[in-house]
């Protein structure tokens, strides 16, 4: 264990002279860092942050000005901006379902002793039970393999809209159809926004808003559901697990590997092979006490949330890992990894590594890695970390001594056992969310929001996620996070249990009573297709089923940046539940645009976005839209 | 109507009810007329404790109405609101009920209602808390769907040991169902109207002040105390009105769940506001909100058995027969056998039973407990010996009292017609000593004789046994033992108390002597009584040893560094609150007075059981004053350090009397006086003036005149 101890909580301020600390190591071994990067592109190009830069075609590139409103096609700016919305989307969408293909491949490759192995059998009967696949007399990896299977022709099918749209009450159900937003095969929906935004093709608003929810609508439903209940089958389902966030995980005297990305395939190999005694003596003849794995981005989330591995950072944090002079490797998959890894590990020992065919870079090893060779290619990872240890640079490492203590991995079946503690046998079901329905009805909670997404330059590291999350607790709101923004509450101490300190009396009293913290981590960002599960059931737990869009529940995702995000954002509001944004997703420059998607898009799915950079006054919207969710409600 | 609605419409019910009593009562008497409520030191509790105010006089009384406890009635959408209206309502509710303490001190005599509790009350509850005989309480709100059910919902409470608060419209249909109610029966008629509820929260802040040692004024801290440590409940009957609501919002913010069955306009909430129409299903329902688990021991006997019933008197009139050991030959005895000697679960009885004799009868009685067992130790006979009275007194319509040859049962009336006879009694003792002691008791049998001849015969040996072990006892001294003993049974209810158990000086709560802890060590090595080594003696005057300091500091959890085991003024024992006496200096004759917790009187220090009581408890170390069992008197270390029991100048007269035996010898043994006990002063020679004592023991030549000052 680390010679530092945990704090109950961490300020920005402390993370910040940490940064400047790590920035002066950087300074001198002459990296190169986002803070300086993000000085060097500022300030950034109008016309691309208005959203009315069309590249579409090579008569352009076409900006709008008021001189020259039309391109030169005619497209005016709303026809341009729609349409970069919605690739921007449709990038998002295919990002996150294409993860959620691969966890189904690996799923079909599943076998009795093999690699990959089936952890919660339960979970994968019932989806089977759910998709009407015979379960009854089977082996279990023939019932994977079926189910893997049919997963995999959600993306291609030619007929049909996807099967996990039934786990939506029937009110939204009918909503997404009369809106025409219900996806069918989550290729077609990426496929079709590409063409819709082809040169010459649509250019009308209300088409490509349409569009764009139904492109969303195909990763939260479609994809990412299934990225995460593979995932589940395979890892297992998640429970309250407690680890350790912030730099200080980092073991001075220890190996560390820091894995970094999204597909937890590749990060749940090399969490086993650190622990294999072999590994663990060679660790000790290069001089280490030992190896320590931890994790960086939403491979952080899954790791941690499975087994309990430390979360370094998030996304805006993964240069400083490097910068502590003690990583003997980053090993990445896929997404959010910068580029910038490659030069900055040259500075240092550290190798980085890239194991995906899917996010290849220059200055990495490259060991891909497959299904089929995972054992092997993460035991070869584990060893050329181990075995860089000697060729640590001492005089450069430098490990800030900030760490937090962290309950993670609350999905929905583990929330409802949680749940069912509080419940009395006299006059209770289990099983259900209805002791969540009677603390919000009763006003004991106020209502809930979705605290989601990155990190972005645009907006103070981590500012927006912990000053909101901390003011919403105060008032009695409770949160549930994913992704970056649940590694922000993370390194703040904002997960552990302690932070009921922070809450108004009524989440206080809850988080007692039911033994959580008051703000519940549910897993990396395709996880937040948990979270519309949770949605669904809390509707259709409340005393009479109504509505998602009723619910006094708002999502936000304060400091996003990735195409993901938007993707995500789509199906959150599709889903019928209003999303306060803290960076413009490109759509200033078109009015038309701005309208239906902050506003008019509410006749379809009864929620809208809400873009504030003011953080202030982001959450005070946020309690008012809840509020009066409450009074629509009669609560 | 939402449920923050109804708190706040409740909450300002109660406020304008209490403007309107304290503006009355100070039309009537004055804004300069006292406020004191009866027996006890902590003035109004609730007041005193939530708001840290001290009223003595009605205008200090509307002051804290109107400025503090409005102030806490605030009105936003926030759970904190109706938490602070809530508290505020229970406020309310105790300065209701204080202005007819106002007018009289006995606003509720020659009523059916109990109305305030005394301190002593209070303090009487520590033991069975701790010990979870007493798991729980109940406030039972309103009139239930019918006497019947009132009556056996109470019943239901009692016979899993949990007190029951009565208000309102049920106390008319237990009573007029014939049933007893009282502190001793543990059901309690507290008053007709709602703000009599009052009164138990007023006992509950008084338990966190003196278990917990909760600082006067720290709202939080005795919300806490309450949630985590006292396990009450509240069972409100429909209709349920506004302020019954606010009231409810109160008890939640303390952590008492309430159990209701009005569904009208009522909002469910997880584990505090749980809405259950069987009314029938309640006591269940409620124990499962709050995490109370009863150990039920099923005996087949045709009567309850409950700790309820504990505090049972059973009047001549109604009594079928009697063993009276003052007048016939009777005897209580447990023995250690040999495995084949023991047939287990044998209860044999020989001689005539109950339905033998005529009504009223005396009749003679002796029961034998034979056990055995791998780890019995002749030493634990006396321990189990001293559980009978309260295994007997759990019996329905059983009245015990005494010990050895010097006991008195009595059957009623009602528990002979039930069926109940002498084998019952041996049913009784088996399960208990069984259930209690199963870790040394392997096999166990009960032999009953009622044969006049017998059980004289058996007396005759009885009491051979009894001598010895008077023998080993009288020569186990703090010297002649090897270790002595932690406790910390009351840790549940005062976290920072430790008791170290010596052979001369037991238990502050006089439950547990030096044998009591070795058995409880050896029953449960890991549990509440643990070995304290005392190799290492640093004082030998007062009683300090290293291993001693080393045991409190570990397990008060560094709440305490020292003690003392033989001194009043030099790191005195602590006390977790639930102690039999409290000792205190009194300054002029550089003597001590004691007092017991039955006393209710005034003593020449001017301050009563409970105010003295006050100054300590709660695992805080006052030098000066000390809680201790009544037998620890008499005890050749009592105040060793400070010259022994000749500082002892004052006693209540029922105490000295029960005592005097053993003090008179303990102080010819030291002192060489004889009848030492008439030189101590007591309510009959002087009750409040220090100089009248003064006078008497100087007139009776009292042995504190010549020695030492104190100070």
């Amino acid at each position: 264990m680390s010679e530092i101890n945990s704090s109950t909580f961490i300020t920005l301020e402390e993370m910040e002279a940490a940064t400047n600390r790590l920035l002066e190591t950087a300074a001198k071994v002459g990296a190169d860092t986002w803070q300086q990067r993000t000085k060097n592109q500022t300030p950034h190009c109008k016309f691309g942050e208005e959203g009315i830069c069309c590249r579409i075609c090579t008569m352009g590139p076409c900006r709008i000005t008021p001189k020259a409103p039309r391109g030169i096609c005619g497209c005016d700016r709303d026809g341009i901006v729609g349409r970069n919305y919605l690739r921007f989307t449709a990038g998002g969408s295919a990002t996150h379902s294409d993860h959620g293909r691969s966890i189904a491949h690996t799923l079909y490759l599943s076998k009795d002793g093999g690699d990959y192995q089936v952890r919660d059998p339960e979970k994968l009967i019932r989806i089977a039970k759910e998709w009407d696949i015979e379960t009854e007399g089977r082996d279990i990896y023939d019932i994977a393999h079926e189910v893997a299977e049919t997963g995999l022709l959600e993306y291609g099918k030619p007929f049909g809209t996807q099967r996990f749209l039934k786990r939506a009450p029937e009110v939204r159900q009918k909503k997404w159809h009369d809106a025409g937003i219900e996806p069918r095969a989550i290729d077609r929906e990426v496929s079709q926004s590409m063409h819709m935004t082809h040169m010459g093709c649509s250019s009308k608003p209300e088409a490509l808003v349409r569009q764009s929810l139904r492109a969303g609508m195909s990763d939260g439903w479609g994809g990412s559901m299934m990225g995460t209940e593979f995932s589940d089958v395979l890892f297992g389902t998640p429970k309250p697990n407690d680890t350790n966030a912030n730099l200080g995980v980092m073991e001075e005297d220890m190996v560390n590997i820091i894995v970094h990305g999204h597909d937890p395939s590749l990060s749940e190999m090399v969490v086993f092979y650190a622990q294999d005694p072999e590994m663990i003596a060679l660790a000790k003849e290069m001089g280490a006490k030992g190896i320590n794995v931890c994790g960086v981005c939403c491979t952080a989330n899954e790791v941690a949330m499975r087994h309990g591995i430390p979360m370094a950072g998030n996304f805006l944090a993964q240069e400083n890992v490097v910068l502590t002079g003690a990583c003997e490797a980053i090993v990445v998959d896929v997404q959010c990894i910068f580029p910038a890894l490659g030069p900055l590990s040259k500075c240092f020992h550290t190798k980085f590594i890239t194991t995906s065919e899917i996010a290849q870079m220059p200055d990495s090893e490259y060991i891909e890695f497959h299904e089929e060779n995972a054992g092997e290619n993460a035991r070869k990872i584990v060893e050329m970390a181990v075995r860089n240890f000697p060729n640590r640079n001492k005089d450069l490492v430098y490990i800030p001594k900030l760490k937090t203590n962290a309950t993670v991995g609350y999905s929905l079946e583990a929330i409802k056992k949680c749940l069912d503690g509080v419940t009395n046998s006299h006059v209770d079901e289990v099983g259900t969310l209805k002791p969540l329905v009677d603390a919000v009805r009763s006003g004991v909670l106020r209502g809930a929001v979705a605290l989601v997404g990155c990190n972005n330059p645009r907006v103070r590291h981590d500012y927006a996620h912990i000053e909101l999350m901390k003011k919403l607790i105060a008032n009695d709101v409770i949160c549930v996070v994913s992704g970056c923004s649940a590694q922000a509450a993370a390194k703040a101490g904002l997960l552990s249990k302690e932070a009921k300190s922070l809450c108004g009396e009524g989440l206080k009293r809850v988080c007692e009573l039911v033994d959580i913290p008051p703000i519940l981590h549910m897993g990396s960002c395709v996880d937040i297709s948990r979270m519309m599960v949770l949605v669904a059931d809390l509707a259709k737990d409340w005393t009479e089923e109504i509505d998602i869009s009723d619910l006094p529940v708002v999502g936000c995702a304060p400091e996003y940046m990735s195409e993901k995000a938007v993707s995500i954002g789509n199906y959150v509001v599709s889903t019928g539940i209003t999303t306060f944004l803290g960076v413009n997703p490109y759509t200033k420059g078109g009015p038309a645009i701005e309208k239906l998607l902050q506003g008019d898009i509410d006749e379809w799915v009864g929620a809208h976005f809400v873009v504030e950079t003011d953080m202030e006054k982001m959450c005070d919207q946020m309690i008012e839209t809840i509020e009066q969710k409450r009074v629509g409600l009669g609560i | 109507m939402g449920l923050f609605q109804r708190v706040f419409r409740g909450s300002d019910e109660m406020y304008f009810k209490a403007e309107e009593e304290v503006n009355a009562v100070i039309a009537e008497l004055g804004e300069n007329a006292p406020m004191q409520m009866p027996d006890t030191a902590y003035f109004l509790a609730c007041c005193y404790a939530y708001l840290g105010k001290k009223v003595t006089t009605l205008g200090e009384l509307r002051d804290v109405l109107t400025n503090d406890v409005r102030a806490m009635m605030t009105r936003e959408n926030r759970t904190k609101s109706i938490f602070t209206s809530g508290i505020g309502t229970a406020i309310a509710a105790e300065i209701i009920e204080a202005t007819k303490y106002a007018r009289t001190p006995t606003p509720y005599e020659n009523t059916q209602y109990h109305g305030h509790f005394s301190d002593a009350e209070v303090r009487e509850l520590g033991v069975p808390l701790v010990t979870r005989d007493i798991p729980g309480f109940v406030v039972l709100i309103g009139p239930a769907p019918s006497v019947e059910e009132a009556v056996e919902t109470v019943k239901g409470y009692q016979s899993r040991g949990i007190f029951v608060f009565m208000i309102g419209g049920i106390i008319d249909q237990v009573h007029s169902a014939g049933m007893t109610t009282g502190f001793n029966v543990r059901a309690v008629a507290v008053g007709p109207d709602i703000w009599s509820v009052g009164h138990v929260i007023s006992l509950v802040c008084r338990a966190s002040f003196i278990f917990g040692a909760t600082e006067a004024g720290d709202y939080d801290a005795f919300n806490e105390y309450s949630f985590k440590r006292i396990f009450a409940f509240v069972n409100a009957y429909a209709p349920v009105n506004d302020i019954t609501v606010a009231c409810g919002a109160g008890a939640i913010k303390m952590g008492f769940p309430v159990i209701t069955n009005d569904t009208e306009d009522m909002w469910s909430v997880p584990k505090s506001l749980i809405i259950n129409t069987n009314t029938k299903d309640w006591i269940e329902t409620s124990l499962e909100a709050r995490d109370i688990k009863i150990k039920i021991t099923n005996i087949d006997i045709p009567v309850a058995f409950s700790n309820a019933f504990e505090g049972e008197i059973i009047r001549k009139k109604d009594m079928r027969v009697e063993m009276d050991g003052s007048r016939v030959d009777c005897v209580e005895l447990v023995q250690t056998k040999e495995p084949h000697e023991i047939e287990d679960h044998a209860i044999i009885v020989e001689g005539p039973d109950f339905d033998a004799f005529e009504h009223g009868a005396k009749i003679p009685i002796a029961y034998i407990v034979d056990v055995c067992g791998k780890n019995m130790q002749t030493d634990f006979e006396g321990v189990f010996e001293r559980k009978f009275h309260s295994f007997l007194n759990c019996i329905e319509g059983v009245m015990h009292t005494g010990q050895r040859d010097m006991i008195r049962i009595r059957v009623s009336d009602a528990a002979f017609d039930a069926g109940f006879r002498a084998k019952h009694i041996g049913e009784v003792l088996y399960a208990k000593v069984k259930s209690e002691y199963d870790t040394v008791v392997d096999k166990c049998q009960v032999r009953i004789y009622t044969d006049p001849e017998k059980v004289k015969e058996l007396r005759a040996e009885a009491n051979k046994t009894f001598d010895k072990r008077d023998e080993r006892l009288k020569s186990m001294t703090d010297e002649s033992v090897d270790v002595f003993y932690t406790c910390i049974l009351c840790q549940a209810f005062s976290p920072s108390h430790v008791c170290i158990v010596t052979p001369e000086r037991l238990g502050l709560c006089g439950a547990v002597s030096w044998l009591d802890a070795k058995a409880t060590n050896e029953l449960d090595p890991n549990g509440p009584c643990q070995i304290v080594p005392k190799t290492r003696l640093i004082d030998e005057r007062v009683g300090r040893y290293e291993d001693v300091n080393e045991a409190v500091n570990k397990y008060s959890h560094g709440a305490l560094e020292e003690v003392t085991l033989y001194s009043i003024m030099e790191d005195p024992m602590t006390s977790c609150g639930c102690f039999e006496c409290i000792c205190g200096i009194e300054p002029l004759s550089n003597g001590v007075v004691i007092v017991n917790r039955e006393h209710v009187g005034m003593t020449p220090m001017g301050m009563s059981f409970s105010e003295l009581a006050s100054m300590t408890g709660g695992g805080v170390q006052t030098p000066g004053f000390m809680g201790h069992g009544k037998h620890f008197i008499s005890s050749k270390k009592f105040l060793k350090a400070e010259g022994g029991l000749a500082r002892i100048v004052w006693l209540p007269k029922a105490l000295k009397e029960q005592i005097a035996d053993n003090l008179n010898a303990s102080a010819k043994e030291l002192y060489g006086i004889d009848n030492f006990t008439d030189m101590i002063a007591d309510e009959t020679i002087c009750t409040e003036d220090p100089e009248e004592l003064l006078n008497y023991l100087t007139e009776v030549g009292h042995p504190v005149l010549s020695m030492d000052p104190l100070m």
